[in-house]
């Protein structure tokens, strides 16, 4: 029995089909729980945009939405290379698997840049919450909370983006050592989910944060 | 293998179909709608979100219990959007007209 075999059909699985559905199911009970997480802040920002329309109106104005479209192509862009990376997998390609895996990194790498650069913004134009923030309108306190939502909740997400980043460079390190043949891949399946999952988060992000001021 | 594998055809449309509406919901975004504003943001977010879902993330060819699993999550979510608002605005906490 080949390595490959012995890693796709571990020795309590009685097929690799069995072991790649249990393997699944523990996958998505995972993400089931990230959608626990960051559903929470999802409702906790529901409620306050409810309660302060207006100011989060005013506050969603102060976004970049240059940034935040182009980070939102970036980074359904990168999740085709992953997806692209999957398909190599399939076919057991390992140099187009590496090829389309650093894609995927240095996109997400770019992502986290143009993040950071509207965080750097945001603090210079005195928006970001706490001792650094400076706002006279009527609403002030409103804002700020509009804000604190969005550090924590874009924080998070670049938390998850830095997360996938590493887990992409441990699936190409095992794709360059050999590990990952057409008939054991799995694990670059499951750090695809994972990114895809990040990525369903963002759409929904850029959707509260980014859009409502722009009408303003 | 019982793995779902798309082609290569269908990442390149899902991929065009999530950057056109990107497109779509950014320029709605710029006309005044009132309420229906928030709607239909959430709604398209929503339609780019199961897009990736079922075809980036293979869902729509997975088995019945990965379906489960993933109707349980958007249902406990929607269960705790719907009971915390609920109390809310049966309270008359926000600022809705009628309470």
């Amino acid at each position: 029995m080949s390595k490959s075999a012995t890693l796709a059909c571990r020795e309590q699985f009685r097929t690799p089909a069995q072991q790649r559905e249990t393997a699944s199911v523990g996958m998505w009970i995972f993400l089931a729980n990230e959608v626990m997480m960051f559903g929470a802040l999802f409702t906790a920002y529901t409620v306050y945009r409810a309660s302060h329309p207006q100011a989060f109106d005013i506050g969603s104005a102060d976004m970049n939405i240059m940034l935040g479209s182009i980070n939102t192509a970036l980074l359904l862009t990168s999740s085709l290379m992953l997806s692209f990376a999957e398909h190599s997998a399939q076919a057991g390609n390992r140099r187009l698997i590496a090829l389309f895996l650093i894609l995927t990194m240095i996109i997400g790498a770019v992502f986290l840049g143009l993040k950071f650069t509207e965080y750097y913004q945001h603090f210079q134009e005195h928006k970001a919450p706490g001792v650094w923030f400076n706002d006279s309108s009527p609403y002030a306190n409103s804002i700020q909370m509009f804000f604190v939502f969005y550090f924590i909740m874009t924080g998070l997400h670049a938390v998850h983006m830095i997360i996938g980043i590493g887990i992409l460079a441990g699936l190409l390190f095992r794709t360059i050592i050999g590990t990952m043949t057409a008939e054991y891949h799995t694990p670059i399946l499951f750090g695809g989910l994972y990114w895809h999952f990040v990525d369903i988060v963002w759409i929904f992000l850029y959707a509260i944060f980014y859009l409502p001021g722009l009408h303003l | 293998m019982n793995e779902p594998a798309l082609s290569l055809k269908k990442y390149i449309f899902a991929w065009l179909g999530l950057l056109g509406l990107t497109l779509v919901t950014t320029l709605i975004a710029f006309v005044d709608l009132g309420v229906w504003s928030a709607v239909i943001e959430i709604g398209i977010a929503a339609i780019m979100a199961s897009m990736v879902a079922g075809f980036l993330m293979h869902a729509f060819y997975e088995t019945k219990l990965i379906k489960l699993i993933i109707a349980a999550a958007i249902i406990w979510f929607l269960v705790m959007i719907t009971l915390t608002l609920g109390d809310y605005m049966t309270r008359g906490w926000l600022p809705f007209p009628g309470k």
